[in-house]
């Protein structure tokens, strides 16, 4: 059998929630060498007197008063620096700064105390304007991405960015402006506009959007919580003329304006190739209450668990996840194409084509308004573990079950009715294959699975594979 | 699909007899249909009435986009789609039906000019009247154009088209044009048509032709849409044997058939 490698480097987030301060990092104890004083000093009372910040340009100060103001509680020295290495990682998580330095230093002139210290902070700002440049490549489609970014642009880190990406199958623009609440980073607001510009072979579609949106972010307990409002002048088209005429119909100018709400919990240790935790996360949009065209309810939501067990000599994670999704239209309007599921391909059931599952017209897939996947994995280290403690690491062996299926429901029938037609026909696919990760944000994989259950008009490909994706079940 | 595959397609389709469920789409005849689309529609249903055909029309809001070219009206005929009266002569020419293979070459050369003159005069008139005019753009053209849409699309996608159709006509040189050079422009071409068609009940005597239809297309349309001015209407109505040859074709084709 043949092996295709495609490799899929998702963009980074236009959010600022990326700037890669893990959880765990703020509890992080400080460098051992400094223990030896440590022993001396270490019950010691102290009193913070003074903390500076030295280096600022267009940093409004009292942003950082609220990350810095529990250095001032520091009872001891080493609670002074426990708490100084704390507020240095809140301060560089703002995303404002491309370094931060901490002197801690006994306190001088007048009204110094014996025992007080003043703890200094040496910032280096970022620029005010800084670009990057992206290529990527997944799922036989590339592109470019060209990204200018206005980092802390009023002085309280806020952040404007733009983005412009050139692609084989997709061309959008964004602009988004991001603004924490002072003190409290993880409370956020996001406004974006865009256009994207999407092709769609499986639906033999394309579809031009331009939208406006509004975010907020909050975490509430373990929970996080995303609230959005957006509103998107949706325009589609046929790819080709040969296009079936239910896609046909399809065509033309249509206005969304929604309002979504998303709860997740996250319990993971990586967001590519986890070993412990679970992750839930829930999603619910309600279209056409707000003015536009579009009236629909849609609910989805993802389940992921991982476990890990040590077996002979070697570390196993077992990983299952589920997914779901309805879509229920309401006020009478029948659901639009690009609002409904697709299913199928190497993020979902594996050794189907890409979103190639269900309901069809002449070769054109049109989505569902149901479905549920779920998957089973198991991720082993390579047999007899090549290259053990470098690149070797890299790889895992990977055995799968996928299943899932996607399909239109009669509202009119009970959920009885419902659950017996997503009972129906259920197509599922198995294998195994290697999986390497790449850095932090994408993963490769390569396949060999055999796909089961194939209904007429399914498009499915036996034994190959390719792969990709954050998101992957 | 490649091009010469998509022509296999064509002939393939070619060879099949004219369905019983062809359709014909076209915008909302009531709220959303402007002058020019529903003289285009007609004309189509006119030649398809006149060669025999049978086609059912459907009224959808994304017409406009769901057509091929972009132009309204189209016909879906069995897994073809073919929008316009030029390409929709020439598909039901491929398929053995024809009005004008009883011309010789010269009659088909002058028929071809004068269908030409239609579309360039009428049709770009009426393109000009509704989308230049600012009266008629403001209380007919726009609203009734976006009348599907809510707001704020409704805007953005009128001034779109009337911005596109404005382009279009400083490029064929009709920006400069008064509303009133215009309407000598319809006379002209009427005077032109009125001529030809001189005592003939059709414009090659006895039998109608495609000319036939788009003329009554657009006459038609004319003399029974209501603008904010009656100007162009008038201008028509003063040549009797186009409004006898109007009458005649609707009741001819389009009476008889209803009944």
């Amino acid at each position: 059998f043949y092996f295709f490698l495609v490799q899929s480097l998702d963009p980074l987030p236009m959010h600022g929630r990326d700037l890669g301060v893990h959880p765990d990092d703020l509890i992080e104890p400080p460098e051992q060498e400094q223990e030896s004083k440590q022993e001396i000093l270490e019950n010691k009372d102290v009193i913070v007197q003074h903390v500076n910040i030295e280096g600022l340009g267009r940093t409004k100060e009292d942003l950082l008063g609220y990350e810095i103001s529990d250095v001032f509680h520091a009872k001891s020295l080493i609670d002074v620096m426990k708490r100084a290495h704390v507020a240095r990682l809140r301060l560089l998580r703002l995303g404002i700064f491309k370094d931060v330095e901490v002197l801690i230093d006994t306190s001088e002139g007048t009204d110094a105390l014996p025992n007080g210290l003043d703890v200094t902070f040496e910032v280096t700002e970022i620029k005010r304007l800084t670009g990057s440049y992206n290529t990527m490549v997944g799922n036989n489609e590339g592109s470019m991405v060209l990204g200018l970014k206005l980092p802390n642009m009023f002085g309280r880190a806020e952040k404007l960015t733009f983005q412009f990406s050139y692609g084989t199958k997709e061309t959008s623009y964004g602009l988004s402006f991001f603004k924490p609440q002072p003190g409290f980073f993880e409370r956020n607001l996001t406004l974006n506009l865009y256009k994207v510009t999407g092709q769609f072979p499986w639906s033999s579609l394309k579809e031009t959007d331009r939208g406006v949106s509004a975010e907020l972010n909050f975490p509430l307990g373990v929970t996080s919580h995303t609230l959005k409002w957006e509103g998107v002048w949706r325009e589609l088209g046929c790819l080709a003329r040969s296009a079936s005429f239910a896609v046909r119909e399809e065509s033309g100018h249509s206005l969304k304006s929604a309002v979504s709400h998303t709860v997740s919990v996250d319990s993971r240790n990586s967001a590519i190739f986890p070993s412990r935790g679970a992750l839930f996360r829930i999603n619910q949009e309600l279209a056409g209450y707000t003015g536009g065209d579009a009236s629909f309810l849609k609910e989805d939501f993802e389940l992921q668990l991982n476990s890990y067990h040590h077996y002979c000599y070697c570390g196993l994670v077992l990983s299952a996840s589920l997914w779901g999704g309805m879509l229920y239209p309401i006020k009478g309007q029948p659901s639009c194409i690009a609002d409904r599921f697709y299913l199928g391909g190497p993020t979902s059931v594996r050794g189907f084509g890409m979103y190639s599952i269900g309901p069809q017209s002449e070769g054109d897939y049109l989505g569902g308004e149901a479905y549920w996947a779920g998957g089973l994995h198991l991720y082993t280290p390579l047999p007899f573990r090549p290259g053990k403690g470098g690149f070797g690491d890299l790889f895992r062996t990977h055995f799968f079950l996928n299943a899932g299926n996607l399909c239109n429901l009669n509202y009119g029938e009970g959920p009885q009715a419902h659950l017996q037609k997503l009972a129906e026909c259920i197509r599922w696919s198995y294998g195994a294959g290697i999986v390497l990760r790449l850095g932090n944000i994408a993963r490769l994989e390569l396949n060999y699975c055999v796909p089961m259950g194939v209904q007429s008009g399914d498009r499915y490909i036996l034994r190959f594979t390719q792969i990709c994706k954050i998101s992957v079940i | 699909m490649s091009l010469a595959a998509e022509a296999f397609v064509s002939q393939l389709a070619a060879a099949e007899p004219w369905p019983e469920n062809a359709t014909l789409y076209q915008p909302l005849k009531e709220d959303q249909i402007l002058l020019s689309d529903h003289a285009s529609s007609l004309a189509v249903q006119a030649y398809l009435r006149m060669c025999g055909l049978p086609v059912q029309v459907l009224c959808r809001v994304n017409s406009e986009f769901m057509s091929p070219s972009g132009k309204i009206p189209f016909i879906h005929v069995g897994n073809q789609v073919v929008s316009e009266l030029g390409p929709i002569v020439q598909f039901t020419k491929a398929k053995g039906h024809s009005l004008s293979d009883g011309l010789d070459d010269v009659q088909r050369a002058e028929m071809k000019a004068y269908m030409e003159l239609v579309n360039n005069m009428l049709l770009t008139a009426e393109l000009y009247i509704q989308w230049c005019d600012d009266a008629t753009a403001a209380e007919i053209s726009r609203p009734r154009y976006s009348s599907p849409y809510s707001w704020p699309l409704s805007k953005i996608l009128a001034y779109q088209k009337q911005w596109e159709v404005r382009r279009k006509m400083n490029a064929i040189g009709w920006g400069g044009k008064t509303l009133q050079q215009v309407y000598e422009d319809v006379s002209q071409c009427c005077q032109a048509l009125s001529q030809r068609l001189g005592m003939q009940p059709y414009f090659f005597n006895k039998q109608p032709t495609e000319l036939d239809a788009l003329v009554f297309g657009h006459l038609f349309t004319i003399l029974t849409t209501r603008l904010t001015s009656s100007e162009l209407a008038e201008r028509v109505k003063s040549y009797s044997n186009l409004l006898s040859f109007c009458r005649r074709i609707e009741q001819t084709y389009f009476e008889d058939k209803s009944s």
